[in-house]
This record gives structure tokens, C-alpha cells and sequence, in this order.
């Protein structure tokens, strides 16, 4: 992962790009997907399949506002459930995007170049997934907006010292951001295919998408400009959001949340998620749309790489949570840390353990590490392992706190799995649906990078 | 205006007129209408310009849409033309009152907002009450509201007027005066009210064949004519057999209140009794025990066997005690005859009647009748002379078709007779029975007529306390129903209807003296709530000071089943009160079920856990139970409450629990030896409140020795954040865990104030109870025997409060005087208030736990608090509506709030005053003189949280025998 490059998109490692791509192959590899919609029988399956839980997801949330929150299995002690895990599960895994295009734009990798387009796709519709649980898990949806500053006639403002509001910011601009920096990138791209649709209503759409986008050497000059801005926007971003919700937790007084290792815990455990999820989902992608000549195994490699570096830093955050436990004294922290590891619950700390600590230890191994089933099957328990995270943290320690009398049991209900994976259709109907209809390879950037081999040859 | 018919109608008459003058256009019109409109009167009346169109139907959109936000009442509303007196809508009106408690009477005033009674709290004044109440009293004003009860007289089940009833009866009575009342039958519950004794007489006297035959499934509290009073007071120690007397007994509050005086800790002194308990089922006195004792009813005859021999003989003859039944009658014989006169000997009146004579002559043997315990006429009518027998007697007459009508008054006999009795085919055998009773209940399906009767907060009556002290009862409301009382029936038995229950009750205190005396007396004995005059007598008594013979049951090896009225729904009269359903069982907190109670050793042996469910057979009987394990229960004995699998208790109370009377039989009521336990391998969900029942080594309820009075006090954490600026008053409170009893008469009075919704028992199985304030209860030590402590958990109101900062719409705020407010209409319920709360206290309405629009429960609630709707935090706030309401009528008196002016609900209603709230700004304060305790000590302080509750260390004398 070094950077000797100098421009900003970085110089193209002989492995990033299979050899014989050309200017030509590129843009019509890519705008082939879209515009001649190959494999209409994987499509239509994958998507059908998806839409079913779109449509479960839209049953689930019609009987939760009509009968109440104890639809779920929430209760007290136990307030926050499925829908707290789920919520920080979908914002990590937005996590992958944003720091691949930002952050690895801004370090001049150039191995980012072939999957931003597709991670900042997968992060705008996680955090879509995200965004819907705070509103779904309000006992009174119907006013979610009373955590928006607004000037209100009472002169009521949000309690600002609260975790919960700086959620509301965090999240927000993250998705705006997220949103903009996609779209900026799209540009260039979405006047290529409005130049190769081949009917004029499809042109005609692509063009207004395109925004007049015409190849002047000014849009070239703003547009670049405006990306490396956006992107520098972007960059805090991936610290911030996970970090807010990393205090979420840690603000309280619970004994499990209490603490201070959780924002960057957080942060690693987004970026772990996330390009755990890139990798669960450009495998079986790459295969089908047969982008291999675009996503090579360099890129798996190098995604495994930062999987690995990002989950050590999970299992450091692991070993301080026990750690402080330890070294606190504090019979609540202690209690805390003993009943996640062999309390009721202990299942779910040792399937953590297993999917999240040992997994990805197979990476080590470069020889498992090309194996592109085992990446697969890592990077899936990886994602599996992530959620079981988010629900350790939050269930074991609310389920057992200060007082034994009010020690509960967490049941989740029908409609909290319906919701999860009504999310998990959502997120994947939306990413079929951007797979159909714009380039999911950034053009612009793959000719850049082609024209750069060929001109250094 | 007239309109003129005759008028020539104008050719260039409008198409659109104001009027039909306008449309006529009479001079006189438009002179007026240029006087009064002189503006409209230059418009061309035909025409309407398009601005003007344009403006007229914005207008009627807007208002059109404007009517539509007005939902119209179709009521009428007249206002008094004159106020009743003393009716201020907005202000409570308070009455005294007495509610039957198994016959007896507990002194009551009712709260009363605009004629309907909402809340009930002790009356000061009744020597029963004290001002403090129990749990079921604080429920019994739900009962009022009850949907379920029955509200029109009913022949076979089909709706028929009292009318066609009184002439039904009429024929009856015509024969039955000529036949001198031959097969006539009334079954009725022991009452201890004068009014009814007076009538049955007189139907006695008229009708001379007539039998009266009395039936309770609950026990009598007397025995060989003399019923014991005890002064706890003046005991130094305390010793019970089997007895609740704390919890459930006719004088439990008053008993409990001199109770907790001697468990109480005042500027660092205390006047400790000693306290002994031998009992099989764990019991809410039992617990309380220094030194508890469990046994099975075979165990406990020996341990008093040798007890008695210890006390006559000093030491017992033939030993076979185990080691800790030898250090317990040990250490009891060594403190009795230390203390004696000054002891109490309490035997539960549930245990059989030999170990009852044996406590009368410890009691006698040790000389206490001379200090802490009395004997008194029995009060109640369970041995009235004039009375054929009970229940067993009737059913014995009615299988020999002796009886051809048969009247039940307010008794449930179908449901409450011993399986072994059949009371249902004999009653079938007779063909005209009456059933007079709140509820089409069990028995009222199986009876001719059922008569729906008045609540007792709707009509007249009088009741005697367990101490003699007459009370008029007097209604609080109108019938809701068209309902009569029993005094009324009683009187249609002898003469006919028409008498109201007002003028019988006057008729008996009158008793032939002056009209206008009596009614200043009168008045006198309704407001205060207590007649005065005659108490019962007290009784020489004749007791025996040898120890009787206690009999040895055949073979210790038999399990013995022991049945005993449920904690919260008693014999199941109050299956039907959702209240007490939901109120957590004291030591189980198990709600809306009862359950096979059984000790850990022999669940073990057994090899079962909480929720299987047992098939239990004994005798002939059998019933399937879902098993519960309790602690401290004796091993070898099983207990089951009465009162559940009701069929007919209305829709509530239907359903739940299995049915104890199935299992009981004539001659072993409470305890049958013999029972068969086989597991059946099914399991029943039940729902209990707390799951765990340790403390896992926290430090949460403080002990001490009665010799070593004090704990670490509370330290001055540091904090780097301001302290809250203190607004004139202080709110705090102290909970004195000494002497709380574990009563949960906090809790309901709790729900009745803040409009607490029941949720039922699914949601309480998954953990969404509403109360705002629990009783925790943790075990310590041995399982086979712990000690038990109780802890009542409100909100702690913390200065740095965790919930506060955690909103993200501030509906959780601190006031300027250390509440911490919580503001319903702004919570958008995210419940990271709950989760940020150590102490666990608030309650979210997970669904909409009101009662449906148009209930009758709504009468019942509380106008001074919101009720919540769906998805709103809600919890304790010190009944801030309390505190309001005495800062507004200390500010009319411009006075600061006295000491004592406000009491909280739990505080008010707590038998053992073991909850004080104050003025913590105030240093001569009663609250801030209990902190000041040495035993003050603070939950949770290393959170430094600050908690403006407090506790008080548990005092009790350290376990193993004598300190």
C-alpha cells in the first residue's frame, strides 16, 4: 500500500488492471451492465428476491405504527434492541464507501479507483437501511422531528448534551455528504452513457442526470476541484460518524457502555464491517458480470489486507474492554465483562469470537487469502460476526446492570427479524437497482487510469 | 322578519338575495339595511365582483376545514341553577367510611372528585386503619368500576326486573309464613355488622323453621370462643406459628404498625423486639424473622413439643431435633422466659386448632396476658348461636331435599365448597335458590334468580373492626347499577321491598333514642368514620396454661399439601380485580397466576424447575399445577393459594391459576397429608416481576446488628458539574427498610394515584409492568432458610440524574426542587432514559395501555394526573400533583408548606410508616431528621447519582440463635 504516486488518482499498479483493457474495453465493459443489461435472469431473481423483503419490511413497519414499539421484543430493562443493533450495524457497513473514496483518494491509492463508485453506492443505501431504525424505534414516530432544531412556537429547542441529538447531525451530513460525493463522481460517467444509450428516452434521462455535463476542459477543471473538496469534506466524516455513535453508548453510565475505548472501537469496527460487506458483495459480482479485468485479484488482496489491519484493531478494543473491566475494580464493569463470557448470553460472545477474532486470521495466509471462496466465506462471518457484536454490546449489558431485581431477558419477536431483514432486501434491491441502470465502475477514473498505463509504456 | 307575501315581486328582482325583503326590494329593506350595512348597501345587490367571490370562498374553505377540528358533544350541558354544597369541581371532597376486610370492618376516607370515588386512603381515626391501608384496600376502589359486574337481577340467566322478582318472592313468602318458614335456607359469610345480625333475627324470629347457615373458604380468627388481640407494642418478643398476621389478618395494619415501632431507629436508638418464626410457607411476617424457623406441619409439632418441654421442664425430654431446630427452641425458650410477660405467641388461624390452643397457653403459661395480649368476644358472627352451621351442614340438609328455597347472600359457594362436599348437585336439588352477589359468578349460574347487589361504596351499611369499633358505612355514589343491598334483601326476606338500606342502619343505632341527639350523633359517627361507644368485651380468659397434646401425624414420610388464601386475590373474591393480578405476590412476584410453592432441595430431589407443571393428587382429587420454588419453603410440604382457575370471575380473573378448592376437602381445609407430585413434563408460562432474587455480592440493602446502629455515611463525592440551584423546598424522601414490611400496599396506592395502567400477563412476562414503585426482594445465605429483606424502589429523583442528560428532546428535567420532572407530552420515547437509569424505575408504554375510550375504569382515574398514551416514558415524580395541590393552598394561606402537609401515595398508604417525604431544606423536618440517622445510607453511591431518596439500613438481629 505504498503511494509514490503524484497525481491524485495515483498511478496504476501493473496488477490493478488486467492487461489488454483498453480506453474502449473499459467504458464498454462498464456501460454494457446497465445499458445492455446482461444476465436478466440473475438480475430478475436477485432483485425479486430483494423486493419480497422490501415488501415484508413495509408489512413489518404498517404493524409496528399501527399496534405500538412492544410489537418488538423490547422491554425494561432491556429498551434498546434490534433496532439499536441493526442501526449501528447498517452505519458501519456504510463505512467501507466513504473511506475508500475518501480517504484512499486523499492517500493516493490507486487500487480504490474500480470500487468506489460501487462501496459509495453500498454506503448511501446502508445508511439509508440505518437511517430508518431511530425513526422505527421512537415510541411516537410521528414526531422525530422534535430532535431537529427548529424554531419552535414554545421556543423549545433538543436537549443538545444528549448522545442521541449529535446523532441526528452526525448521520444526517454523512448521508448528505455521501449522497453529493456519489453523485459529483457519477457525472462524467452519467454523460457516457447518455453518449451510448441507445434509445433517445434513455439518453434523455441520462442527460438530465448528466446536469449539461459536455467534456469542457473548465467541467474537467471544476469537477476535479470539487471532488478532492468534497472528499476532504468527506474524511472527517468516516472518524465522526462512528464516533458519535460510539458515544452513544459510551456517554452512559451502563457498565459495558461506559467507556472510553468505544469511538475509536467504533470507527475500527465500521471500516471492519464495511469492506467485509464490499468484499461479501464484489465476489459474487465480479463473477457474474465477469468484471474481472477491472476488479482483479490485486484488489480482493489489498481489500483483505485492510480487513485485517481494521479487525486487529477490533480485537485490541476487545482485550481493553476486558482489560479496563479488570483493572476498574469496579464490581459492575467486572460483573459486566464475566456475564458476556459466561453468562446467558455467552453463546453470542463466543460466535463474536469466532467470526470476528479467529476468521480472519485464515488471511494471514496468502495463499487463503487468493483463495476467493475462503475471502468469501471470511468476509461473510465477518459481517455475521459484526452484528453479533452490536448485540452483545448492547443486549448483554443492558440485560444485566446495577440492581438483580430488574435483571431481564432479551426475546426478540417475529417482527424484529422481519425488520432486519426487511433492511437486508432493502439494501440489496437498492444495490440491484443502481446495478441496472448506472455504471457501477467509475469510467472516467478506469480510462484515466488505462490512458496513464498506456502513456507510460 | 315576516315575509310579505303580498309584496309585488320585483322584475329585476336578484337571483341571489340576502332576504326575501331583498328579494322583494321594500323600501324599508334597503333603508335598513343602508343604516346598518351602509357599506353593503352601495353594492349592487346582484352582483358579486370576483374579488369578493374570491375572498368569500377562501373564507368558507378555511372555516369549513375550521368546523371540521371541532369534535361537538352531542350532550347538553346545564350547569347547576344550584351548586350543591361543598362541590368545587377541581377539589377532592374526602368521606369516612369502613370497607369489609373477611367480614371486619377497616376505617376508610374516600377521595371523591365530583361524585365518583377515585382513591381510598386509612382513616386517621379507625383503630383498624390508622390512616394507613393495605394493598387489597387500595385496590377495592377498582372493584367499584368493575365492567364485569352484574347489573340487572336475572332469572335462569335471562334479564328480569326486581319487580317480577319481588312478586316471585311474594308467593314464596305467603307460603313459607304458613309453613312457618319450613325449608327455608340462608347461607351467608360471617359479618361482624350489626344491621345484618338484626335482620337475620328478625327473618328467624318471622319465620322460625328458617335456617341460617354461615360459609367463608378463609379461616375464623377465633377459637373456643374467644378471639385473641395482640400488642405488638408491648411485645419484646415475638413469636408466630404459621401466621401472616402482618400481611393478611383484620388488624395486619394495625399489627404491622406497632410492629415497625419496634423495628424503628429514632436519633440512633432503637426499642428492638426479637422476633421468631416457624412456618412452613415462607409468609411476608415469616420473613421479617430474625430468627425463621421452616418446617412441615410434622416438623413444627415437634420443634413445639419441645419447646414446651424446654419452658416447664428446661429441657426437652426426648430430643430427634436437628441441629438448627435445637439452637432455634434454644434460644426462643431462653428469650421467653427473659422477657416473658412481655411476649406474643401468634398461631396463624390456618393451622390446625390444637397448635392454636398450644400458642393461647404459651401465651398464658408466660403470663402475657397481662401485657401484650387480649382476648375479646368474637366479633364476627362465626359462632353466633343463632347460626345452623356452615357450609358442610347446609350442603347436608340439601342432599336430604330439607331445603326448598335457598337464599345466598354475597357467597360464592359453588366455586368456594371442598370437592368433597358436591354443593353443586345439591344444589340442584333445591328448586328455588336466590343468589345475591356483585358478579354473575359461579354460583349465581347455578341459581334461579341471581340478584346483582350494591358495592359497599354505594349503599348503607355497618361493619364492626377486629377490635369491636363500629363504623357506618356510608355510600360514596349512587348505584351505578340497578343493584340492592343485601340489608335491603334481608329486609324484602321479612317484610317486603321498599326499604331502603339508609333507613334500616339508622333504624338499628337509633335504638329508640331522641331523634335529634341521635342525629347529631349520627353526623358525628359519619364524618369521623367511627361509632362511638361499645368496643368488643374483653373476655377473662379460661385458658388452659398446660401445653395441649399436639397429635403426630401417622408418618413424617407423607407430603403434606398446604393450601392458604392467595397473597393478593385471597379466596379469589378479587380474582376480578386487575390491580391485584398484576400486583407482584410478596417473595414470588408471580402475577395472575398462582403456583405450587415448593422448597429448592425438593425441587431438586424432584428434579424440576420454575413452570413445570406438576400433577397433584391427594385423596380422590387431582389437579395439574405449574411449580414455583421458593426458598425458605419447609421440604416435604407443598403450598398452593386459593382464589385461581376461576370460571366465572368476569374478564379479568377467568382463566388464570389453577383451582386450589378441587384439591381441599370438608375435614383437612388447610392441610392435606398424602399428596402424590408426578411430573408431567409440560410446562406453564409464569410471569413473575423479578428474576433474580440475589444480590450478587453488591451492597445494596444494608443489615446491621440492633448493637452496632450505624453504616459508612454517605461521602461527598466530588463532581465537577454545578449543583442544581435549590428553589425554596427540597424534596426528598427516606425509606426505612427496617421496617418495611414487603406489604406492597405502596404499590397499588401508587396505581390508584398515577393512573398506572395494568398491562396483563403476557406483557408482564416479557418485563413491561407499569408500577412505579416495586418491592424488590433478594434471598441471602442458605436457600433451605435466607434472609429475606424487602426493598421499595421509587425514583431516587437524582441530582445528577442520568436519565436528564441522555434526552434528546429534554421530556426528563429537573425542577427547581430536585424532582426530576418528566414531561409526557414532549417524550418521543428513544428509552435511553431507561437504559441510563441504574435504578431501573421508569416504565415505558410499549403499547396503549389505556383503557378503551368509554370504559368505566375511566371513572376511577385521577383528574390531577395525565394519563399516558403509547410510546411515552413515564415514573415516579413524588405525586407532584400532591405537591402542587398543597403549595396552592399554602400560598392562599400565605404560609410556607407545613412539615407532614403532603404525603406522597405510597407514604400515605405504607401500614409500617416506613416511607417519609419531606422538605429536605428544612432541618426540623421529619425526613431530614430520618437522615440524619446513623442507618442512613444512600443506593448505588459510588454512581454519585445523589439520589434525593434514601434508605435506612435494615435493622436485624444477626442470624444463628441469640446475638
Amino acid at each position: 500500500m505504498k503511494a509514490p504516486e503524484k497525481s491524485p488518482l495515483g498511478e496504476p499498479h501493473p496488477s490493478l488492471i488486467a492487461p489488454g483493457q483498453t480506453l474502449d474495453s473499459v467504458t464498454r465493459t462498464v456501460s454494457d451492465i446497465p445499458l445492455r443489461h446482461p444476465h436478466p435472469r440473475f438480475w430478475w431473481t436477485a432483485f425479486l428476491a430483494a423486493f419480497a423483503l422490501v415488501l415484508l419490511l413495509l408489512v413489518s413497519i404498517a404493524w409496528l405504527f399501527t399496534r405500538g414499539i412492544g410489537v418488538w421484543g423490547v422491554t425494561v430493562p432491556i429498551a434498546w434492541g434490534f433496532a439499536i443493533v441493526n442501526f449501528v450495524w447498517w452505519i458501519g457497513i456504510g463505512h467501507a464507501g466513504t473511506f475508500i473514496s475518501a480517504i484512499l483518494l486523499l492517500l493516493h491509492q490507486a487500487w480504490r479507483t474500480s470500487i468506489n463508485r460501487f462501496t459509495e453506492a453500498m454506503t448511501l443505501f446502508a445508511v439509508a437501511c440505518a437511517g430508518l431504525y431511530p425513526l422505527l424505534h421512537l415510541g411516537r414516530p410521528q414526531f422525530f422531528y422534535w430532535l431537529v432544531p427548529y424554531p419552535d412556537t414554545m421556543g423549545l429547542w433538543p436537549q443538545f448534551r444528549s448522545p442521541l441529538e449529535w446523532d441526528v447531525f452526525a448521520v444526517s451530513t454523512y448521508a448528505m455528504v455521501s449522497l453529493l460525493f456519489w453523485y459529483v463522481g457519477l457525472l462524467p460517467d452519467l454523460a457516457t452513457m447518455r453518449d451510448r444509450a441507445a434509445t433517445r428516452w434513455k439518453a434523455r434521462v441520462y442527460g438530465l442526470l448528466s446536469l449539461g455535463w459536455r467534456g469542457d476542459a473548465r467541467h474537467w477543471r471544476h469537477y476535479q476541484k470539487l471532488y478532492i473538496l468534497l472528499a476532504g469534506l468527506a474524511a472527517p466524516l468516516v472518524v465522526s460518524v462512528h464516533t458519535i455513535v460510539g458515544l452513544d453508548f459510551a456517554i452512559a453510565i451502563l457498565p459495558g457502555w461506559h467507556s472510553t475505548i468505544f469511538p475509536p472501537f467504533f470507527v475500527a469496527g465500521a471500516i471492519f464491517s464495511g469492506f467485509s460487506m464490499v468484499l461479501t458483495l464484489i465476489i459474487p459480482l465480479r463473477a457474474v458480470y465477469k468484471l474481472q479485468g477491472l476488479i482483479t485479484d490485486r484488489h480482493l488482496d489489498l481489500m483483505a489486507k485492510v480487513m485485517m489491519t481494521t479487525g486487529w484493531l477490533v480485537i485490541y478494543g476487545y482485550f481493553c474492554e476486558f482489560f479496563t473491566a479488570w483493572r476498574s475494580g469496579n464490581v459492575f464493569e467486572q460483573f459486566t465483562a464475566a456475564n458476556r463470557v459466561i453468562g446467558p448470553y455467552a453463546g453470542y460472545f463466543w460466535a463474536l469470537m469466532v467470526c470476528n477474532v479467529l476468521a480472519p486470521q485464515f488471511l494471514w495466509s496468502s495463499r487463503l487469502r487468493h483463495n476467493i471462496v475462503v475471502l468469501f466465506v471470511v468476509a461473510f462471518m465477518v459481517n455475521v460476526g459484526m452484528w453479533i457484536e452490536r448485540f452483545v454490546i448492547v443486549i448483554t449489558s443492558l440485560h444485566r446492570d446495577f440492581l438483580p431485581s430488574s435483571w431481564g431477558m432479551y426475546h426478540a419477536t417475529f417482527w424484529d427479524y422481519s425488520t432486519l431483514a426487511g433492511t437486508v432486501g432493502l439494501f440489496v434491491a437498492l444495490l440491484f437497482l443502481f446495478l441496472r441502470f448506472l455504471p457501477a465502475i467509475s469510467m472516467t477514473e478506469m480510462r484515466r487510469f488505462v490512458a496513464k498505463k498506456e502513456g507510460g509504456q | 322578519m315576516p315575509p310579505p307575501p303580498s309584496a309585488p315581486v320585483n322584475q329585476d328582482a336578484p337571483e341571489f338575495w340576502r332576504s326575501l325583503d331583498d328579494r322583494v326590494l321594500t323600501p324599508e329593506f334597503q333603508a335598513r339595511l343602508a343604516k346598518e350595512f351602509p357599506f353593503v348597501a352601495t353594492l349592487p345587490p346582484s352582483e358579486v365582483d370576483r374579488r369578493n367571490f374570491v375572498k368569500l370562498m377562501g373564507a368558507s374553505i378555511a372555516l369549513a376545514g375550521l368546523s371540521g377540528c371541532v369534535r361537538r358533544s352531542l350532550d347538553k350541558i346545564v350547569p347547576y341553577v344550584v351548586a350543591p354544597e361543598l362541590a368545587i369541581p377541581g377539589r377532592p371532597e374526602f368521606y369516612a367510611t369502613a370497607m369489609p376486610a373477611e367480614g371486619y370492618a377497616r376505617g376508610i376516607v374516600v377521595e371523591s372528585h365530583l361524585g365518583r370515588p377515585t382513591k381510598i386512603e386509612g382513616n386517621t381515626d379507625h383503630p383498624e386503619s390508622l390512616g394507613a391501608t393495605d394493598a387489597i384496600t387500595q385496590a377495592a376502589i377498582l372493584s367499584l368500576y368493575d365492567p364485569d359486574r352484574s347489573r340487572e337481577p336475572r332469572r335462569q340467566g335471562q334479564p328480569a326486573g326486581w319487580s317480577a322478582f319481588d312478586s316471585e318472592w311474594a308467593e314464596h313468602q305467603a307460603t313459607l309464613l304458613a309453613s312457618q318458614g319450613e325449608g327455608l335456607a340462608l347461607l351467608t359469610e360471617p359479618t361482624s355488622s350489626p344491621s345484618v345480625r338484626l335482620e337475620l333475627e328478625s327473618i328467624l324470629r318471622k319465620f322460625p323453621k328458617a335456617r341460617w347457615y354461615q360459609h367463608t373458604p378463609l379461616a375464623a380468627y377465633e377459637m373456643d370462643g374467644l378471639q385473641p388481640d395482640y400488642d405488638f407494642d408491648a411485645a419484646d418478643v415475638v413469636f408466630t406459628i404459621g401466621s401472616d398476621c402482618l400481611y393478611r389478618h383484620p388488624a395486619a395494619v394495625r399489627y404491622g404498625r406497632a410492629f415497625a415501632g419496634r423495628r424503628r431507629v429514632v436519633d440512633g436508638r432503637i426499642r428492638m423486639n426479637r422476633f421468631y418464626a416457624l412456618e412452613a410457607t415462607p409468609t411476608v411476617t415469616g420473613t421479617l424473622a430474625d430468627f425463621r424457623l421452616p418446617g412441615s406441619p410434622a416438623r413444627m409439632r415437634v420443634v413445639l413439643d419441645a419447646l414446651a418441654q424446654t419452658l416447664t421442664q428446661g429441657a426437652p425430654s426426648a430430643s430427634g431435633l436437628s441441629p438448627a431446630e435445637d439452637r432455634f427452641v434454644t434460644a426462643l425458650a431462653a428469650d421467653l422466659r427473659l422477657h416473658a410477660p412481655a411476649v406474643v405467641c401468634v398461631a396463624g388461624p390456618e393451622e390446625d386448632a390444637d397448635l392454636q390452643r398450644w400458642a393461647f397457653a404459651l401465651n398464658a403459661h408466660l403470663g402475657a396476658g397481662e401485657k401484650a395480649v387480649r382476648f375479646l368476644a368474637p366479633v364476627r358472627s362465626d359462632s353466633d348461636p343463632a347460626s345452623a352451621g356452615n357450609l358442610a351442614a347446609l350442603t347436608a340438609v340439601m342432599h336430604r331435599r330439607e331445603v326448598s328455597q335457598l337464599f345466598v347472600l354475597g357467597s360464592n359457594p359453588v366455586y368456594t365448597a371442598p370437592a368433597d362436599l358436591d354443593f353443586v348437585s345439591a344444589l340442584s336439588q333445591v328448586p328455588f335458590t336466590v343468589h345475591l352477589g356483585g358478579h354473575a359468578d359461579e354460583t349465581a349460574l347455578r341459581c334461579t334468580w341471581h340478584l346483582p347487589e350494591s358495592h359497599w361504596l354505594e349503599t348503607w351499611s355497618d361493619l364492626r373492626g377486629y377490635e369491636g369499633t363500629p363504623t357506618i358505612l356510608q355510600p360514596l355514589i349512587e348505584p351505578l347499577f340497578n343493584t340492592r343491598s343485601s340489608l335491603e334483601i334481608l329486609r324484602e326476606l321479612s317484610t317486603g321491598p321498599g326499604t331502603k338500606a339508609y333507613e334500616i342502619v339508622r333504624e338499628t343505632w337509633q335504638d329508640g333514642q331522641d331523634a335529634e341527639a341521635f342525629d347529631l350523633r349520627w353526623h358525628r359517627w359519619l364524618n369521623v368514620g367511627v361509632v362511638d361507644g361499645p368496643t368488643a368485651p374483653m373476655v377473662a380468659p379460661s385458658v388452659d396454661r398446660t401445653f395441649p397434646v399436639l397429635a403426630r401425624p401417622a408418618s413424617d414420610a407423607l407430603t403434606v399439601l398446604l393450601l392458604q388464601p392467595d397473597p393478593t386475590v385471597s379466596d379469589g373474591r378479587w380474582a376480578n380485580n386487575s390491580w391485584l393480578q398484576e400486583l407482584p405476590k410478596p417473595l414470588t412476584t408471580l402475577t395472575w397466576d398462582n403456583a405450587a410453592l415448593l422448597s429448592p432441595a425438593y425441587a431438586t430431589q424432584l428434579g424440576i424447575t420454575n413452570g413445570d407443571v406438576l400433577a397433584l393428587s391427594v385423596g380422590a382429587d387431582s389437579l395439574d399445577v405449574a411449580a414455583w420454588i421458593v426458598p425458605g419453603h419447609a421440604v416435604g410440604c407443598v403450598t398452593l393459594s386459593l382464589g385461581y382457575g376461576r370460571t366465572a370471575a368476569g374478564s379479568v380473573g377467568t382463566g388464570y391459576g389453577f383451582n386450589a378448592y378441587q384439591l381441599r376437602s370438608t375435614d383437612a381445609l388447610w392441610q392435606r397429608p398424602g399428596l402424590n407430585i408426578r411430573t408431567t413434563g409440560r410446562r406453564y408460562a409464569l410471569a413473575a416481576t423479578q428474576q433474580q432474587f440475589g444480590m450478587a455480592g453488591r451492597d445494596l440493602v444494608r443489615v446491621v446488628a440492633p448493637d452496632a446502629l450505624s453504616v459508612p455515611p454517605p461521602a461527598a463525592s466530588p463532581t465537577l458539574y454545578p449543583l442544581w440551584k435549590n428553589g425554596g423546598y427540597a424534596w426528598g424522601m427516606s425509606i426505612d427498610l427496617s421496617t418495611c414490611l414487603g406489604c406492597s400496599a405502596c404499590i397499588t396506592a401508587c396505581q390508584a394515584e398515577n393512573n398506572i395502567p395494568v398491562v396483563g400477563k403476557e406483557q408482564v412476562a416479557r418485563g413491561r409492568q407499569m408500577h412505579w414503585i416495586r418491592v424488590d426482594t433478594y434471598f441471602s445465605g442458605d436457600p433451605a432458610n435466607p434472609r429475606v429483606v424487602h426493598e421499595p424502589v421509587p425514583c431516587m429523583q437524582c441530582e445528577n440524574a442520568p436519565c436528564e442528560l441522555v434526552c434528546p428532546v429534554g421530556a426528563t428535567v429537573h425542577s427547581s426542587e430536585g424532582l426530576n420532572d418528566m414531561v409526557y407530552n414532549r417524550c418521543v420515547g428513544t428509552r435511553y432514559c431507561s437504559n441510563n437509569c441504574p435504578y431501573k424505575v421508569r416504565r415505558f408504554n410499549f403499547f396503549d395501555y389505556r383503557s378503551p375510550s368509554g370504559a368505566l375504569s375511566h371513572l376511577q382515574e385521577n383528574p390531577d394526573v395525565t394519563v399516558r398514551e403509547r410510546g411515552v416514558m413515564e415514573k415516579c415524580t413524588y405525586c407532584v400533583q400532591r405537591i402542587n395541590a398543597a403549595r396552592i393552598s399554602a400560598q392562599k394561606e400565605n404560609r410556607p408548606i407545613r412539615d407532614g402537609e403532603i404525603k406522597t401515595a405510597c407514604q400515605q398508604a405504607c401500614p409500617a410508616e416506613a416511607i417519609v417525604f419531606g422538605n429536605l431544606a428544612d432541618p426540623h423536618s421529619r425526613v431530614s431528621h430520618r437522615k440524619r440517622e446513623p442507618t442512613n445510607y444512600i443506593l448505588l453511591e459510588e454512581l454519585n447519582t445523589r439520589p434525593r431518596t434514601t434508605y435506612l439500613a435494615k435493622v436485624r438481629h444477626p442470624a444463628g440463635g441469640r446475638a
